[in-house]
């Protein structure tokens, strides 16, 4: 037991003490963080790599003719980088609408931003005695630290000062938008923010990748965990947060109290040591995470497209269903229909085709995904305040418009925007636009159901 | 290697715009604006001694052209025959050509909100055909064809006939669009439209002049930064942090 009582200020640990800190671990990234990070970092590497060689000519361009050359002839054509060059860009700005959107409480409202990315007294002192540390011109032990250090602070405002501006500059090139002048400042203001962000990126990858003692941050950034010891040292103010909210939920465990609000106590009283937590994001029965989910389906759809050279589906595959029950009473009607003879020809079976098995598959997959977490059991899901009957009602109407609506479209959301959505389709990316905006505006109309 | 030149006679010509019809209907350029356009210069003198003259104005072609030096995605290009062409899917449109050209032969297409001009129809010649303006002239005061063929038209109205280039001492890009006729008509012509000087638009000046040194300055500076401190990590060796 590393402490009896937690201290108010970073002390020197004995090495028991140390040894035992080494061992356990904290969780510091969501997954979710994890896999923007690294989303981030694909997309940057590609897109200044691409960026530097889109500018070509002998008055604006920087890059030597060697690279150019090089770029070129992987993407066969300055035009097809550039192509790239933008689509990577756009979904790079998506994925980031996306997390701002939904994660806006997590990430974006202003007390996280405060706390986690405001440069506070100790942090300005920090920074002071590194430099003077980094000087050799003292000695003195560097201020503790939040949960992200003066330095992550320092690059973190950067960046949220700059990836807007990278975000808008790029869509008013790549669009054409406001007129020439807009564009040509345009050109100037991107490169000026890549180039700040790219001055501070270095820091960055060093301090990540090659810095010795940040290691356990790099790794953190794999794992999501870091262990108690480097936390100590490096971010005590976030160590001594952990610590006492765990002690907290300890305290309150005991006595069957719920845990005050987090107003710190100066000296939180000590409480059995909690067990080590797990690691895994897989040790629970619960619903796997959606990122990991999500990747997962994006791997499935890229099988079925090298497997079965077509993507995912699944209203195709029910409109074969209805014909094939329509063709089994009146083959002649269905052959005639100007719909339905789409699916079907005298003589063979609509239901031979990749769809009607992959919803059995589906079905199948559901079935054994709910039975492995332990999940099996006949229930009807729905709001508090309705009858089964009405739920009923509601989703055989929800079921009637999603069918007139995905056949209007001409897919659904596996085979319109996840299949569609794979291979670029325009059609994809308007449908789903349109599928979340209709869906929150339901949502909303709907709440009374649900709540 | 061709190198493609047009001369235009300017005796000849009587300025019906059947020209600049060809070329809108041809390349779809948008009602308002057009890629080659017949002005007209003069009358000039007192009568009964009066000069005036048509002026064709279109894409030069130039050696030297300014404008691709201006492009930043090189969007803008000379081919090996010497025509000057957009390649519409590089170009963003942001008009530091448009700036440079010294003919104001280019202009942004409202439609695609990309840059437009003269590519001396490339897609016909390619078909062995000559360019729209050409074969539609109606006076027949449009001439193409390849400088390096001395049996051309353009070949003998420029080398024999001294077909004149528009340029002044301001600006010389090189132009491949030679205008022959009446002396008098010429003359009063290329006064009267000269080519302006290439312009680099500000943020062009900004660019090379400020940006370009501080970006390559500022991650160079912290590439040398990370670069030494490196190497006395290196030194310090790694052995002493063991968490």
């Amino acid at each position: 037991m590393p402490f009896e009582t937690l201290p108010l200020e970073p002390v020197e640990l004995t090495a028991e003490q140390a040894e035992v800190m080494a061992q356990r671990q904290l969780k510091k990234h969501h997954v979710a963080i994890i896999l923007l990070h690294w989303f981030n970092a694909t997309v940057w590497l590609l897109e200044l790599a691409t960026g530097a060689g889109l500018i070509a000519s002998s008055y604006f361009r920087f890059a030597p003719d060697w690279y150019l050359e090089i770029l070129t002839s992987i993407f066969g054509s300055r035009a097809n980088m550039l192509r790239f060059h933008i689509s990577l860009g756009v979904t790079w700005i998506v994925v980031f609408a996306v997390y701002g959107i939904f994660g806006f409480r997590t990430y974006l409202e202003m007390e996280v931003l405060q706390r986690e990315i405001a440069l506070d007294r100790d942090d300005w002192r920090w920074l002071r005695i590194r430099l003077l540390r980094m000087l050799k011109r003292t000695a003195e032990a560097l201020a503790p630290q939040g949960i992200y250090n003066a330095g992550q602070k320092l690059f973190a405002v950067m960046i949220y000062c700059m990836i807007p501006v990278i975000m808008a500059t790029g869509v008013i090139m790549a669009f054409h938008l406001f007129g020439m002048a807009a564009v040509r400042w345009s050109i100037v203001v991107h490169f000026l923010a890549v180039g700040v962000v790219v001055s501070g990126l270095i820091v960055h990858v060093y301090m990540g990748a090659v810095f010795p003692e940040e290691k356990p941050a790099f790794f953190s950034m794999i794992t999501g965990m870091v262990n108690e010891l480097y936390a100590y040292r490096h971010h005590f103010k976030w160590w001594k947060e952990v610590k006492m909210q765990e002690r907290e939920w300890e305290r309150a465990f005991e006595t069957g109290q719920p845990p005050a609000p987090a107003a710190p106590a100066a000296e939180p009283p000590l409480a059995v040591q909690p067990p080590a937590r797990a690691a895994s994001i897989f040790r629970s029965r619960d619903y796997w995470p959606p990122y990991v989910a999500g990747a997962g389906l994006g791997l499935t759809l890229l099988a079925t497209f090298i497997v079965m050279g077509q993507g995912l589906g699944a209203s195709g595959g029910f409109t074969r269903y209805l014909v094939a029950v329509i063709a089994s009473f009146a083959p002649g009607y269905a052959a005639a229909h100007p719909y339905w003879s789409n699916y079907y020809q005298p003589g063979q079976s609509p239901l031979l085709d990749f769809l009607v098995f992959e919803l059995i598959g589906a079905a199948i997959g559901g079935f054994v995904s709910g039975w492995l977490s332990g999940r099996l059991r006949v229930s009807v899901d729905k709001g508090p305040r309705i009858s089964n009957r009405t739920r009923y009602a509601l989703a055989l109407g929800g079921g009637i418009l999603t069918g007139i609506g995905a056949r209007l479209a001409r897919g659904c959301t596996s085979g319109l925007a996840l299949s569609g959505g794979a291979v670029l389709s325009a059609g994809a990316f308007a449908f789903m636009m349109a599928v979340f905006a209709a869906g929150f505006a339901g949502a909303y109309l709907m709440r009374r159901y649900w709540l | 290697m061709a190198r493609y030149a047009m001369v235009i006679d300017l005796h000849k010509c009587v300025g019906c715009q059947a020209c600049t019809m060809a070329c809108n209907s041809e390349w779809e350029v948008p009602a308002g604006y057009a890629r080659t356009r017949v002005r007209f210069a003069g009358p000039e003198g007192a009568f009964p001694n009066l000069v005036a003259s048509p002026y064709v104005a279109q894409c030069n072609h130039c050696d030297n052209p300014p404008c691709v030096k201006a492009c930043p995605t090189g969007a803008t290009y000379q081919t090996d025959e010497g025509i000057v062409v957009i390649d519409r899917a590089l170009c963003i449109g942001c008009g530091f050509c448009v700036e440079a050209c010294p003919y104001s032969a280019r202009f942004l297409n409202p439609v695609i909100n990309k840059v437009d001009k003269c590519d001396f129809c490339s897609a016909r010649l390619e078909k062995d055909l000559q360019p729209a303006c050409v074969a539609t002239c109606t006076a027949h005061a449009k001439f193409f064809g390849d400088l390096e063929d001395s049996g051309s038209d353009v070949f003998r109205l420029v080398y024999e006939q001294g077909a004149r280039r528009n340029e002044s001492p301001a600006a010389h890009p090189g132009p491949n669009v030679y205008y022959s006729g009446k002396k008098a008509n010429v003359d009063l012509a290329l006064a009267a439209f000269p080519p302006r000087p290439p312009r680099l638009l500000t943020q062009g000046r900004f660019w090379k002049g400020f940006v370009k040194p501080l970006v390559l300055g500022m991650v160079g500076a912290t590439f040398l930064g990370q670069a030494v401190a490196f190497f006395q990590q290196l030194k310090k060796g790694e052995g002493q942090f063991d968490d």
